[in-house]
């Protein structure tokens, strides 16, 4: 099932008791913000936050940690909230085989029934803004989908791009945004500031939970993201016109921010804290003016805390990350199993396969940090077996106690890309990678005095799924 | 908020807007350098909001932010004509 805006969704993670409703009156910080810091620490069961009651607000509605568990990630793709990950991801992998589906046009969208312009589209008058972390050099919308064009192909809609992206606020019509060199809306602003123009964005703030999902999938330069949440709702995706850039954005939002980026301009920005865990220093970067603001009656600011992992930025980017990287390598390498890339947006990514030969396993992880993601993101690649589960940590611990010889195990590339968050880099956007061969090594490689393995019971896979079942139904 | 010359907890800067107030009135307001542009809700923690109280980690000097990072770098013009087609 499919839900056309963020409400419904709220409405699904009540009724599954996913949905916690903190009544109380809270400080607008650090009250909320830390409430988020905490709720994933609840497990993978971790309920979404609302608050409704903040004090000095006459009406907030603040909504945090809306996917910020495996039930709630679950439950954005109309699973069952019990769906382990591995099938969450597997499911992913299969839905994304559908696109591209279509969006569908509508009328009258949600976030039509109110309207500031002009010097009135004054943003404080519209969100409860709130900061997250400490370091913080203001309030920030960090869960919202930016819409762009490329301003050399317009009419390409795959070209478009839908993604979240850091946005500051940096006064009452001002925003700051952070457009990585490696994401798409940076190709826009590269040609839009070449040629001496703005760069007009549409900023959609509480989209239904599949948009969030599709706006932080690395997915290819010219593949359409709103095609894609076509594929995952089981649905086409409700789209209307934004009224002042017409750029394509969903009917159901709670808000819509419409203004440019305002070219060749860069401005003090940060810090933040980010989803390394770390915060980035403070740099100069582009400066968005807003123009026009849309929303709907009464909206609800859907936020989302980071910080130290596992926050729920950590599931957000976790299934989506992992499922491009398994269709590129498999592109090239069909003996690729299952690949986890969901700790910290893949900055390491597991991978089980299967082996052609000796040697494989590496080459496999060679092609990892040759992928789009992997040039920026994967700076340490895990290699196991093809009967490990990479999203069974104990598993993947069991390979590299017992699999991997630093003797020829462990290659080292000196001086790859990796984005300029990466802390570890010495130059911020250089580091050396690591692929960690921990697969059982096969003929010519002889290596290693391996017996015979222990392996589950053939009955094992029929047990695991029974037992989930009575345990759900508990 | 009981200081009436409020310093930018961040930088030290004297010149502080006030950027807006809160709905339910009196209650608190959001300042902003003008230097650093470091905003804050002055019914914040001591530690973002006092100068005395700021963590040293995050504190921003004029030099900082000259010598900041373009992130992403402005890139030459070409405009339309001049040659070289754009992407
Ligand atoms: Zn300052």
């Amino acid at each position: 099932m499919a839900y056309d805006d963020f409400r419904g969704f709220l409405d699904t993670l009540r009724k599954e008791g996913q949905l916690l409703h903190i009544a109380d009156e809270v400080m607008p910080e650090p009250d909320i913000a830390a409430a988020a810091n905490a709720a994933p620490r609840l497990g993978g069961h971790a309920p979404a936050l609302y608050f409704d009651h903040v004090k000095g607000f006459t009406d907030a509605r603040i909504a945090l940690n809306v996917h910020g568990s495996w039930a709630n990630h679950a439950l954005a793709l109309g699973l069952p909230k019990e769906t382990g990950t591995k099938e969450q991801v597997e499911e992913f992998i299969r839905r994304w085989d559908t696109f591209p589906v279509a969006p569908e046009w509508r009328g009258n969208p949600l976030w039509a029934e109110n309207t500031l312009e002009g010097e009135d589209a004054d943003i404080f008058r519209v969100l409860p803004l709130i900061r997250l972390n400490d370091g913080d050099g203001g309030f920030y919308i960090d869960k919202a989908a930016v819409v762009s064009k490329d301003p050399a192909d317009p009419e390409h809609s795959g070209k478009q791009n839908v993604g979240i992206y850091r946005i500051e606020v940096k006064g009452r019509r001002t925003l700051a945004i952070q457009p990585v060199p490696m994401h798409d809306i940076a190709q826009h602003l590269h040609t839009a500031e070449e040629r001496g123009e703005d760069l007009p964005v549409a900023i959609t703030l509480g989209n239904e939970p599949v948009i969030s999902i599709v706006a932080s999938t690395p997915m290819e330069y010219d593949q359409n993201e709103y095609e894609l949440a076509g594929a995952l709702r089981g649905a086409p995706a409700p789209l209307s016109r934004a009224p002042l850039t017409g750029l394509p954005v969903p009917w159901g939002s709670e808000v819509v921010i419409e203004g440019v980026i305002e070219g060749r301009k860069r401005e003090i920005e940060g810090p933040f804290g980010e989803f390394t865990g770390h915060y980035s220093g403070g740099r100069n970067m582009p400066v968005i003016r807003i123009d026009r603001i849309s929303y709907r009656t009464d909206p609800i600011f859907e936020h989302l805390y980071l910080g130290m992992p596992w926050t729920e930025v950590d599931y957000l980017i976790a299934a989506n990350t992992c499922v491009p990287l398994y269709k590129q390598l498999r592109r090239d390498f069909p003996e690729v199993q299952a690949v986890n890339a969901m700790y910290t947006h893949g900055l390491v990514v597991i991978v089980s396969t299967k082996k052609r030969y000796g040697g494989f396993a590496k080459a496999v992880g060679m092609r990892v940090l040759t992928t789009p993601h992997g040039l920026g993101y994967a700076a340490t690649v895990i290699v196991v077996d093809e009967d490990v589960d990479p999203f069974d940590l104990p598993q993947v611990m069991w390979a590299l106690s017992t699999k991997m010889n630093p003797a020829g195990d462990l290659v080292q590339i000196p001086n790859l890309s990796v984005l300029e968050l990466a802390p570890q880099a010495i130059t911020p956007g250089i580091t050396d990678k690591l692929i960690i061969d921990a697969t059982t090594p096969v003929a010519p490689d002889r290596r290693g005095t391996y017996g015979t393995q222990v392996r589950d019971l053939p009955e094992t896979a029929e047990w695991l799924a029974r037992l989930r079942k009575l345990t759900a139904a508990r | 908020m009981s200081d009436t010359t409020p310093l930018c907890p961040r930088c030290a800067h004297e010149t502080i807007e006030h950027i807006t107030g809160s709905p339910v009135p009196g209650v608190w307001e959001v300042l902003q350098c003008v230097r650093c542009l470091y905003m804050w809700r002055t019914t914040e923690p001591a530690r973002r909001t006092r100068r005395d109280a700021y963590p040293e980690e995050f504190m921003l000097t004029p030099e900082d932010i000259g010598t900041a990072p373009e992130v992403p770098a402005v890139p030459p013009l070409r405009l339309p004509g001049a040659g070289a087609a754009t992407r």
